[in-house]
């Protein structure tokens, strides 16, 4: 592939790649900050810490609470730390989770036999059409609260959309010459997918997994907003719930009690999409056209 | 340039034969789709914790209920037939669109959602409107200027306006535009003075910036994604080795096959908006379909319930047959494909 044939119609220049590498390495060093600062949240930090009481309440930030205290006395600061742990563990272990049902079930729908590749992308269309944030509301709602269960819940529905995308991707890698070739001179499905097939799709799973944990963030914190979060553990969503409850944004308070959560939630997410984007842009391209 | 490969006779009757074949299981598909929404729907408020008698009356008053009033109250609403004519029943009363009483205002299920509907679609209406032209052009503009460093920043903005949370990027809206600088109202959708042009106007402007903001990233990141995947076609090559102007070329050949995606992404993207208004509904206390819904979960108000997820549910099933429906008027080889796998 040459680079300079035209100058509108263009294939991956070497200039494209530098630049995407560099936002990636953005992302990752934003990533590990966070991941860094809740480790010190959880590890450094007192257990019961973002839940006691330390100061009166309404405090505006000083040296002992450099983000000001909430209505009832307790650091924000510490609220935030404790909440990027919350939210880490709960995005990374979804995220695990979902990527490896959808591998499961896109390569079962992409390499098994025709009826159960068709009944698999039924069940995938059905799926597709339930709202998932009211189902995510419902499960909230009716199943409880905890960490363990929105665990499960995030990622029984979050499945069906990586499934798809991987399983178009091993289909296409399922026609690539060198795996015909191979099924042609009588090898199995197991040796062609270890053996021909692993370099091409287990790269795949790297965005997978990203793009699930961005949106495991964003729809804990939406539902801890909503005021169906775990009541007992602090998190990013659920000081956003007081601060709504309270009327927090008709005062200044808002700028260090709404500010730094929401911010973090947003650098989190951006810091992912950026290491996202820039390892999928290292991929084949061949297989991410494909959709 | 995308080009019809059959010409013969014989290949053309071919081609009408499979498109018949095509739209008749396209037409299967969606029944079957339709008919497990419906049972779904149905299953729904029998599933929850609670049973069926909840679709009468508050969990306090049926605890209030003897035995006797409990037996008395399921034959009476056919809760001890059978389960299919229970479900039989249950398809009449969606197609007579007699979906029952809501428990926390006494309305019936229709007459809530029908008041709610109409701002859900002015809100989501709006919004997709602007996020669509915004998104698009950005997207277009961001695809063919991708060598000039410009597009390296404008995809950073996208994926930074991708990531803010709705509820976040709403509550700013408030405290700068309402509070700060009052320019803008946070709450409802009418001023005092009733319904009126501007009042609806002033009310709009906040909720659909929200869902504006937080939507362009989106179709941003994805046009200039189909754009760029166009551009490297080898049709576009072509045209290109045969020396047609550039502006010509991207009018006639890059946007029509780089925009078909899209066009899909969008629609289906409708479908979502009403549910994914939920939170800016919230926020801004606008009396829309999301709100209804997350209302009627927070007060365990099931015939509600149901009645909103339905609505819901069938609005991304209609915008999944109109993508579908309109698909072929865009692009010619569907229309001689027969289409294939989605």
């Amino acid at each position: 592939m040459s680079t300079d044939t035209a100058p509108l119609v263009v294939t991956g220049t070497s200039r494209r790649r530098d630049l995407l590498g560099r936002q990636g390495r953005i992302g990752a060093v934003l990533l590990t900050l966070i991941v860094g600062a809740a480790a010190y949240g959880y590890f450094v930090m007192p257990d019961d810490a973002g839940k006691r009481r330390v100061g009166l309440p309404y405090e505006s930030p000083s040296a002992a609470h450099p983000l000001g205290t909430d209505d009832l006395g307790r650091d924000l600061l510490e609220q935030l730390l404790v909440g990027a742990g919350t939210s880490l563990t709960l995005a990374f272990m979804v995220a695990a989770v979902t990527t490896l049902l959808a591998a499961i079930i896109g390569g079962l729908a992409g390499i098994g036999p025709r009826w159960m590749s068709a009944t698999i992308m039924r069940g995938i269309d059905v799926m597709l059409v339930l709202p998932e944030l009211v189902l995510f509301i419902l499960a909230a709602t009716f199943l409880g609260q905890g960490f363990g269960i929105r665990a499960v819940i995030l990622s029984l529905i979050l499945w069906p959309v990586p499934a798809r995308v991987l399983r178009a991707a091993s289909l296409t890698a399922w026609s690539r010459a060198h795996v015909e070739a191979s099924r042609a001179m009588g090898a199995g499905q197991g040796w062609l997918l270890f053996r021909h097939a692993s370099y091409l799709l287990g790269p795949l799973l790297v965005p997978v997994f990203v793009r699930t944990a961005m949106r495991v963030i964003i729809y804990d914190a939406t539902l801890s907003f909503l005021g169906l979060g775990d009541p007992t553990a602090p998190s990013w969503g659920t000081t956003l719930y007081w601060v709504q409850v309270n009327g927090v944004f008709l005062s200044d308070a808002w700028l260090w009690w709404a500010g730094p959560p929401g911010l973090a939630i947003t650098l989190t997410v951006v810091a992912l999409a950026l290491v996202g984007t820039s390892i999928e842009d290292r991929l084949n391209p061949n297989l991410q056209e494909s959709r | 340039m995308t080009t019809l490969q059959t010409s013969t006779p014989a290949a053309t009757s071919a081609v009408r034969r499979g498109r018949l074949t095509y739209l008749a299981g396209r037409i299967v598909e969606y029944a079957v789709v339709l008919f497990v929404a419906l049972t779904l729907n149905f299953l729904l408020p029998r599933a929850l914790p609670g049973g069926p008698l909840k679709l009468f009356g508050s969990p306090e008053a049926l605890a209030r209920l003897t035995a006797e009033e409990r037996a008395q109250i399921a034959t009476e609403y056919g809760f001890g037939d059978p389960i299919w004519v229970q479900f039989v029943d249950y398809l009449k009363s969606v197609v007579t669109l007699d979906l029952g009483t809501s428990l926390s205002d006494g309305r019936t299920v229709t007459a809530a959602i029908s008041d709610a509907l109409p701002w859900t679609l002015l809100l989501v209406g709006t919004s997709i409107v602007f996020t669509t032209l915004i998104g698009i052009t950005l997207g277009v503009i961001g695809g063919l200027r991708r060598r000039e460093g410009k597009g390296a920043f404008t995809l950073v903005a996208a994926i930074v306006v991708d990531s803010i949370p709705q509820f976040w990027l709403a509550m700013l809206l408030i405290v700068w535009f309402a509070v700060t600088w009052q320019v803008a109202p946070t709450f409802g959708a009418t001023g005092p003075d009733g319904v009126t042009i501007a009042g609806l106007a002033q009310h709009l402007v906040l909720p659909v910036a929200t869902l504006t903001i937080t939507g362009i990233g989106y179709i941003f990141m994805y046009t200039r994604s189909s754009m760029l995947n166009v551009l490297t076609s080898e049709p576009v090559a072509h045209a290109h080795a045969r020396g047609i102007p550039r502006g010509r070329l991207v009018r006639r050949h890059v946007l029509r096959p780089a925009l078909l995606p899209v066009h899909t992404l969008i629609m289906l993207d409708i479908g979502f908006l009403a549910a994914g208004a939920i939170v800016v509904e919230t926020v801004f206390a606008y009396p829309g379909l999301g709100r209804l819904t997350f209302g009627a979960i927070a007060a365990r108000d099931y015939p509600l319930m149901q009645g909103t997820f339905l609505v819901l549910t069938l609005m991304v099933v209609l915008m999944n047959l109109i993508a579908d429906l309109t698909y072929p008027l865009l692009d010619p080889r569907v229309r001689s494909t027969a289409g294939g796998d989605r």
